[in-house]
């Protein structure tokens, strides 16, 4: 087993330092122009400059903000939705065509609206953010609600439980680990929300930073920008799984 | 003569076109240990699903201490064939569902809990969870879990179908054991005929389409009972008996199915 993972990780090292020696040599010597590709040694120099001068702190800071606010937001309403749609025919038969389709749709494209809306503020990314996750999180958390085992009601059914008690302890806890993937699935979206919001009109942020970069032409600062972007999307993701193994250690594995 | 702990008089089941059961009529004493037995098909766990009321009769009752019942309530225990168990709960959470559903949990019901998984040899195993326990001790908790709540009648489904022979035969005189510190009335449901001797002091036999009882025998037979009394001659007579009257209907749904 140890020889295994250890076997796997050598794989995956080799599999990324080779990427980056490929990226390099290609930036380099085949490009050979940084108008078109910047290399990794000149986006890693990028970083630190624009982490030195503070400018890479700040947008950080502020895209975040405008991604935690956004997603929490998503979260409770989202995991809300979910659960009115599974305990209710109703409220799902009205809400289903429309959430399938707020899901399926890229709203992205929307961005204008909302910066039309509430302006190139924190708002418009916060409803950008908002309107790209919380119908996934909604399906979600309705999928693993209905997935409650038919064994496990009837259990509680032979003990006399109510459908409330049934609902809370039971569905509940038995769709935690569907909400987790919901969330997981979410921050995907969510740093896409707030790129491209940020992309159609900001004052700061990591969207900003890649757009105010294109305009000059200095690929090694959009380069900057979408390198950050993936690692907080990694590191985020991590953060879920991490959680799911925590909070929900008898499921999966 | 005393009054019977359960009284069913002409419970018919039927599923469309299909008549499950047929007027069944049976009386249990208190404290009684009954067993049913019969092929697949036969109704036996439908049943035992009236009973619990999990399912309702299409014609019939069933009374518990001469109070008509018609759904499920804490006055009977109902241990599933596979244990269903909550993960995400310890085995002393999950044995005290019971009492959390009926809103009668207290210090006193934890402290009788943990005596009772000590009883069903689930000592020092409590605040584990069923993922790290053996199917023969997830069946232990699924029983402490039906017992927890001090039912009037036990009901259980082909509990120990699951396990292995072995597990399974240690299991029989564990929950005989058990059913010795209580003497609480149990209705048993087993496709095994030597599991239903074993335990029980009366066999119901069923007969299918439809399904109806076809005997009730009386087991005859010292108690306590251990692993060796399966080995006597009076206790294979009691088998051939059972077999004789079910040969008939398992060939059949041997072939058919």
């Amino acid at each position: 087993m140890f020889v295994f993972i250890t076997h796997r990780r050598i794989v995956q090292l080799l599999s990324i330092v080779g990427g980056f020696l490929l990226w390099e040599g290609l930036s380099r010597f085949v490009v050979g122009n940084g108008l078109f590709l910047a290399a990794p040694s000149q986006i890693a120099r990028e970083i630190v400059k624009l982490t030195i001068s503070g400018r890479l702190g700040h947008d950080v800071a502020v895209s975040a903000l405008e991604f935690a606010v956004g997603f929490a937001i998503s979260s409770v309403l989202g995991i809300a939705l979910g659960f009115v749609m599974a305990s209710n025919e109703t409220a799902k038969e009205a809400s289903e065509p429309w959430v399938q389709a707020f899901n399926a749709t890229p709203t992205v494209a929307l961005a204008p609206l909302f910066i039309l809306w509430a302006g190139i503020g924190i708002w418009s990314k916060v409803m950008m953010v908002v309107i790209v996750v919380i119908f996934t999180i909604a399906i979600n958390t309705e999928a693993g609600i209905r997935m409650t085992s038919p064994r496990l009601i009837e259990t509680f059914r032979s003990f006399g439980a109510t459908r409330a008690q049934i609902f809370l302890k039971l569905s509940l806890p038995s769709a935690l680990p569907f909400i987790l993937a919901g969330l997981k699935l979410g921050v995907g979206r969510g740093l896409i929300g707030v790129v491209v919001a940020e992309l159609f009109g900001a004052r700061a942020g990591l969207g900003n930073l890649i757009s105010e970069s294109a305009a000059n032409f200095d690929m090694a600062g959009l380069f900057a920008g979408v390198v950050v972007l993936a690692a907080a999307g990694v590191g985020l993701t991590a953060v879920f799984r991490w959680l799911e193994h925590h909070i929900v250690p008898w499921h999966g594995d | 003569m005393p009054q019977a702990k359960l009284l069913v008089s002409k419970i018919s089941k039927r599923f469309g076109t299909l008549l499950a059961l047929d007027r069944i009529d049976l009386s249990v004493a208190d404290g009684q240990f009954t067993a049913f037995v019969g092929p697949s098909g036969c109704g036996k766990t439908t049943f035992l699903r009236i009973v619990a009321g999990l399912e309702q009769a299409s014609d019939g009752e069933v009374r518990i201490d001469g109070q008509i019942i018609d759904r499920p309530s804490s006055d009977r225990g109902f241990v599933f064939q596979s244990d269903n168990l909550l993960p995400w709960r310890t085995v002393l959470a999950n044995a005290r569902l019971g009492h959390e559903l009926s809103g009668t949990t207290s210090r006193n019901e934890r402290e009788r809990t943990l005596a009772l998984l000590k009883l069903v040899g689930l000592a020092g195993v409590e605040s584990r969870y069923p993922a790290q326990l053996s199917g023969g001790m997830r069946q232990r908790v699924n029983l402490a879990r039906a017992l927890a709540i001090d039912p009037k009648l036990l009901l259980m489904d082909e509990p120990f179908s699951a396990l292995d022979a072995q597990t399974r035969e240690i299991m029989q005189t564990e929950l005989l054991r058990i059913w010795e510190q209580g003497r609480k009335t149990v209705l048993f449901v087993t496709h095994q005929i030597d599991e239903a001797i074993f335990l029980a002091d009366q066999v119901v036999v069923f007969a299918r389409h439809p399904g109806r009882i076809k005997e009730i025998i009386d087991i005859d037979l010292p108690r306590p009972r251990a692993l060796p009394v399966k080995r006597t001659p009076a206790f294979a007579r009691y088998v051939d008996h059972i077999w004789s009257l079910i040969e008939h209907d398992v060939r059949e749904s041997a072939l058919t199915t």
